[in-house]
């Protein structure tokens, strides 16, 4: 709101000058952006040429898997960031995300060994995702808190209810589902990887192909000409908010999977989702999260630490590495934005 | 000399003699150990505990010493992280790989993976039927040492308040069976229901928050006699929180003997009441010697004791010294 006041004020003498600056900020951005895919495939390039078995199919297909958990979840943080504008301090994000997978894979691990079955279990944990994701959708659209706020103060929620539930232990799981997560293959790629497949197409063709995906980027983009199109924006952010929940809980099936249990310390991977997220704009020329983008360097924060494990190289880099790019990203994104990413 | 006394002479000669070859021989092979173009993958859960560190620097040092490459792999506490790390290193084929501590119920599927690839599995501290050996500290042992240690100072009456969070680490569950076990001959020492949880990451400032909120909810003196952890690094928060209430009646108790907790028991005035010590580096280095001996076609054990140091305040003086010594040899604080 504030913002429209402001441009309205704005005098014309005013506007071409600031036109002319961001015309110049956006080929600056235009060519650190190439710089930044560029600096990308140096990495990879590297990669392929001195890193040990890196392009085998073997080892390619062993990063998707590693990588589908840290997807599923980035594309809920993706969906919250185009719902809520991608401006890091006032825009959309979603804190409480990987928390809120910690609970849903807790919820879910206790429930099966308590001698639930799968059915029962599955809904739980994506009610249990939701429900989360509902209340952030209250705090944020219903109580108008800052999203970064708001989703702290979730994170917190989740988190403790996780630590009431677990008492911070480990809950081993084994159910027929997590038997054929962990073991089942199909043209010789393994269930892992083909739900990150899977839940990636799903994304995209409905982020990138419906009709309901271009609304979701009007509302994020620009809410008050999305309100007066007659999109309601309440639902749109409200809906990515619970959709964050769902992708939480969809990946915390994935992560008992995977590690035979629920364990603590799920709200480490925030900063891998965040980075995923953020990382995904500069695949994108307008500098806005894609879905396409957020695999892509979802790929590539998968390919960095397996690569620098076959080069044997510590992977204390790997965070190193990780937060530079983060750093160079956001970096360029404010660059681009210029005046209007500084309001 | 009768011909049966002169027949067990010669029996004990022999063998005197035959066990000096052996040990001759033993001698030599350990000399001969050699990791020559050998690739080692080594995986720790973590690194941000003393003793983790100075068991991962153990294995790491050896493997050089020995000629051999490693690939050293610190998960940062994070189990996805070594998951990752353990499916990545399967790929790269080493000749051995040596795994360092984490939650058993996460590793085991995959520990199968390793041995399922034909790699010999060697581990630092964690039983599992998929190693081929496992180092470590006696902890049967150790588990009932600092018990009794714990018992008699408490006067065999008292109540302890126990650190339980990690029972699915299996040193863990090993040295508070022991606890349990020896409580059964000393029913009058009560553990407090419910047991206190110990957290990684922030460690000491949950231990020294969980035992003043403890001490608070039981206010006489002498209501409660003891706290106990299986690790030492609780024990760390758990001893400032006594001494902060002022009830230096409650004496702690841990396991591992980091620096600063040997310290701590050596100080006459601190709360500290006993650690047992344990040479994680000495650890970390046979656990390399196991898998040369493997690799050279040796017979190896399924499990190694190295030696640990009950320290106490009687005897702190003179056997914490030696462990303060080694960690400041390895260069660790």
């Amino acid at each position: 709101m504030s913002a429209t006041v402001f441009h309205a004020e704005v005098g014309v003498s005013d506007e071409k000058q600031a036109a002319a600056k961001s015309a110049r900020r956006r080929f600056g951005a235009l060519v650190v952006r190439l710089g930044a895919i560029a600096a990308f495939a140096a990495i990879m390039a590297y990669f392929v040429i001195f890193a040990p078995g890196f392009t085998s199919t073997f080892n390619l297909i062993n990063v998707v898997e590693q990588s589908a958990i840290l997807g599923v979840l980035a594309y809920g943080m993706t969906a919250v960031i185009i719902g809520g504008g991608s401006n890091v301090t006032e825009g959309g994000i979603d804190l409480s995300i990987a928390a809120n997978m910690g609970l849903c894979a807790a919820v879910y691990a206790t429930l099966l060994s308590m001698g639930y079955g799968d059915f029962l279990s599955v809904i739980a944990a994506i009610a249990v995702g939701m429900a989360v994701g509902a209340l952030n959708a209250v705090a944020v659209v219903g109580l108008g808190i800052l999203p970064l706020l708001a989703t702290l103060a979730v994170l917190n929620v989740a988190a403790g209810m996780e630590l009431t539930l677990t008492q911070n232990t480990v809950v081993g799981a084994s159910s027929p589902l997590l038997g054929l997560l962990v073991s089942g293959s199909f043209l010789g790629i393994s269930a892992l990887a083909w739900a990150l497949i899977v839940f990636s197409a799903i994304m995209i063709v409905v982020v990138h192909g419906t009709s309901f995906g271009l609304r979701l980027y009007a509302v994020g983009g620009h809410p008050e000409a999305a309100r007066a199109a007659g999109i309601s924006v309440p639902f749109y952010v409200s809906f990515t908010y619970v959709l964050s929940g769902f992708c939480a809980a969809v990946a915390s099936i994935l992560t008992v999977s995977r590690l035979s249990a629920s364990t603590p310390g799920s709200g480490e991977l925030l900063l891998s989702v965040l980075a995923a997220a953020l990382l995904g704009t500069v695949f994108s020329r307008r500098f806005v999260p894609t879905m396409g983008g957020t695999l892509l360097s979802v790929l590539f924060i998968g390919l960095l630490a397996n690569g620098f494990q076959l080069l044997n190289v510590s992977s204390y880099w790997v965070n190193g590495v990780q937060g530079a790019l983060i750093l160079l990203v956001v970096a360029i994104t404010s660059f681009a934005r210029g005046s209007e990413g500084s309001r | 000399m009768t011909r049966s006394m002169k027949g067990l002479v010669k029996a004990l000669a022999l063998g005197l003699a035959a066990a000096c070859s052996l040990a001759a021989v033993s001698g030599a092979t350990a000399e001969e150990l050699s990791l020559k173009g050998k690739r080692i993958g080594v995986s720790a859960i973590g690194t941000d505990h003393y003793w983790d560190l100075m068991a991962f620097k153990g294995i790491q040092d050896r493997v050089k010493e020995l000629g051999g490459e490693v690939i050293a792999l610190d998960a940062g506490r994070k189990d996805q992280q070594q998951i990752a790390q353990l499916q990545t290193l399967i790929a790269q084929k080493p000749d051995a790989i040596i795994e360092q501590l984490g939650n058993l119920e996460v590793l085991n599927p995959w520990l199968q993976k390793i041995r399922d690839a034909g790699i010999p599995l060697f581990t630092v501290d964690t039983a599992t039927p998929h190693a081929i050996n496992n180092t470590t500290s006696n902890n049967y042992n150790i588990g009932a040492e600092i018990a009794l240690q714990m018992v008699a100072d408490m006067g065999g009456k008292g109540n302890v308040l126990v650190f339980n969070g990690f029972y699915s680490v299996p040193v863990c569950k090993i040295r508070y069976d022991q606890l349990k076990y020896v409580l059964t001959s000393f029913p009058d020492v009560k553990i407090v229901e419910p047991e206190l949880r110990d957290v990684i990451p922030n460690t000491v400032q949950s231990a020294y928050s969980n035992v003043t909120d403890m001490l608070t909810k039981s206010p006489e003196k002498g209501s409660i006699g003891a706290v106990w952890a299986c690790w030492d690094v609780p024990q760390i928060g758990a001893t400032q929180a006594v001494e902060a209430a002022g009830r230096n009646e409650v004496k702690t108790y841990g396991i591992d003997g980091s620096p600063e907790v040997i310290k701590m028991v050596m100080d006459p005035k601190s709360s500290a009441g006993a650690v047992a010590a344990q040479q994680p580096y000495e650890i970390g280095k046979t656990s390399v010697d196991n898998a040369a001996k493997y690799l050279a076609g040796q017979k190896v054990p399924p499990f190694t004791f190295v030696p640990s140091v009950l320290i106490n305040k009687e005897n702190a003086a003179e056997k914490g010294k030696p462990f303060l010594d080694a960690a400041e040899k390895a260069g660790v604080k």
